[in-house]
């Protein structure tokens, strides 16, 4: 389907709340016909960005603009950009089909897309039922629904996958693929990121309010610059090994023997014909994975 | 996907404050607490109609500034049919009060500014949905106020008295008057966000603080000041029974209700258009 790319723009957005500094100056761009996921630890400032976009939060210095404008200037905000951010902002006594009815009458959208929108997330036969009454999962894909009543080229959502089941996080990802491959922006945040690594195309990545890494989540995680490591009661044969079938040994620690440039198989075909005996052999975590790892460890650690 | 796509014809449209308002008020009709406190609002205003017509030319135990209108009296009259108001505004109020507050508490305040980021046009629907919402609250309270109330002076052997003097403006403005309360929630709501803090704040101003500072006003012999309070000035649109408290004339206040209210609309608007929603 033919669309025109909207994209999401933040330069230089600074958020401060009283004493603390919720978002600290950071930059970047979000590319339409894409998935683009914004990680980080709980606490990092993703939510407080993702309002900022949506002009619920006010910036205490920079900008955050949707294909160029503030979204308070947008000119059909519902139309441009759909946003899930809570998946509790219902009424508990409110019926589903009643919530976005009042967004539909409000924004003026044909009732009709109500139940388009249900059908989409597989909500249509309980869209009478109160909202208190839905599981978690259930209101995730009741404010995926709200988020795609306008029909907009831009969605914007929260920890989208949060209490999904794995059923449902696989939903998830080939809708929301499904999504760019029309050439919408798709930007979600998430803490876990195994729940989107299978997802995203970019990755930002946030910690204590600033941007610590933006990418391709395909170089992020490039297998060549991986090591294998490789634990062994003879290092010195193993270094042997290594050295006569030409591998390069770097970073090793006194446990552990560190390959880089070769695939794990490589390295334990070597081993098997000089005859070393091995113990242990892996693939380290990506550097997405450690600098991920590293982040959530300070979070327990705080 | 295709099905994700509106066709053409059915575009988007910009959110207007006719759109708004229908939101709103579907908003207010798609959860019990409209109804839940109209209804303990018409049973406190058929005992409380009931027992002032059938206690009408009695002391009420305060010495002599107690003493009811005797039921002949249109006085008496337009007393008992704006108890309608008189056991109910407060249940307006709450209504007010929810209208904002409940968006708060529930996090729906999401949705509803994102629907419209400018903020402002929402609070005006918000105030324009809860109108309507207090003029329905008005009528069935002066009604049962009227069948409460009147049955029992009727059955004391007076008129019903609907056409006494006075009695058709005083039905008349309390429906008004109740409208206009539910404002006073909307901006009681904007001040403090907190639902339970917001009722519990609201109600102790309307029975408590207010009463006892008029108290204080007469005392201090400044009861030029205390009719402007607005359950005086209620009052005193309405003409009805005020334990000798001095007045302002019907249509002044009126006049004060009705700046109260464009003060708390007012609030509204400039409270919430800048206010961070996290």
């Amino acid at each position: 389907m033919p669309r025109e790319g909207v994209p999401i723009d933040i330069v230089g957005l600074t958020k401060r709340f009283g004493p603390v500094l919720a978002v600290n100056d950071i930059s970047f761009h979000v590319e339409p016909g894409r998935v683009t996921g914004f990680l980080g630890p709980n606490g990092a400032g993703k939510t407080t960005t993702l309002r900022c976009v949506l002009g619920l939060v006010t910036p205490t210095a920079g900008t955050a603009t949707i294909g160029g404008r503030h979204y308070r200037d947008l000119p059909d905000p519902v139309g441009t950009v759909g946003a899930a951010l809570e998946a509790a902002s219902f009424h508990p006594g409110r019926s589903a089909r009643n919530h976005l009815k009042a967004m539909t009458h409000g924004a003026g959208v044909p009732d009709a897309r109500i139940d388009e929108v249900l059908d989409i997330v597989s909500l249509a036969e309980v869209g009478d039922r109160r909202a208190g009454t839905y599981s978690m999962g259930m209101r995730q894909r009741l404010g995926l629904a709200a988020a795609l009543l306008g029909d907009p080229p831009v969605l914007v959502l929260d920890e989208p996958a949060n209490g999904l089941d794995p059923a449902g996080i696989a939903w998830l990802r080939g809708f929301l693929r499904d999504l760019a491959g029309e050439g919408r922006t798709v930007l979600i945040s998430s803490h876990v990121l195994s729940e989107v690594q299978q997802t995203v195309e970019d990755v930002l990545i946030l910690a204590n309010g600033r941007l610590i890494r933006q990418g391709l989540l395909h170089d992020l995680e490039d297998p060549a610059t991986r090591g294998v490591l490789v634990r062994t009661p003879t290092p010195e044969r193993l270094r042997d090994a290594l050295w006569e079938e030409g591998m390069t040994e770097s970073g090793s620690s006194d446990a552990m023997i560190r390959v880089t440039g070769s695939p794990p198989a490589a390295v334990g075909a070597a081993a098997f014909k000089h005859g070393v005996e091995l113990h242990e052999l892996y693939t380290e975590p990506s550097d997405l994975e450690r600098t991920f790892l590293e982040l959530t460890t300070e979070e327990a650690q705080a | 996907m295709s099905r994700l796509n509106l066709s053409a014809e059915e575009s988007v449209g910009h959110p207007g404050i006719g759109h708004l308002v229908r939101s709103e008020v579907l908003k207010i009709r798609s959860t019990r607490l409209w109804w839940a406190l109209l209804l303990g609002a018409i049973l406190l205003v058929m005992v409380q109609a009931g027992f002032t017509a059938a206690f009408e030319g009695q002391d009420q135990g305060f010495g002599e500034t107690s003493v009811l209108p005797s039921g002949d009296s249109p006085e008496l009259v337009r007393t008992v049919y704006t108890q309608g108001f008189f056991a109910g505004y407060i249940f307006a109020l709450i209504l007010g009060i929810t209208g904002l507050t409940g968006e708060y508490r529930y996090q729906t305040i999401t949705p509803t500014f994102l629907v419209a980021p400018k903020r402002y046009p929402i609070v005006v629907a918000k105030i324009v949905a809860h109108l309507f919402f207090g003029v329905l609250y008005g009528v069935a309270c002066t009604a049962a106020a009227i069948v409460a109330g009147g049955i029992v002076l009727v059955a004391k052997g007076f008129d019903f008295g609907l056409t006494a003097e006075g009695v058709p403006r005083a039905l008349a403005t309390s429906v008004l008057a109740m409208a206009l309360w539910t404002i006073f929630g909307i901006g009681v709501g904007t001040l403090i966000k907190n639902q339970i803090a917001a009722i519990l704040v609201g109600v102790a101003v309307a029975y408590i603080v207010e009463p006892l500072l008029g108290l204080v006003l007469s005392v201090l012999e400044i009861e030029a000041v205390g009719k402007y309070l607005p359950t005086a000035a209620s009052t005193g649109l309405f003409e009805s029974f005020s334990y000798g408290q001095s007045l302002l004339a019907w249509w002044q206040g009126g006049l004060v209700l009705i700046a109260y209210a464009c003060l708390f609309a007012l609030l509204g608007v400039l409270l919430s258009v800048r206010r961070d929603i996290t």
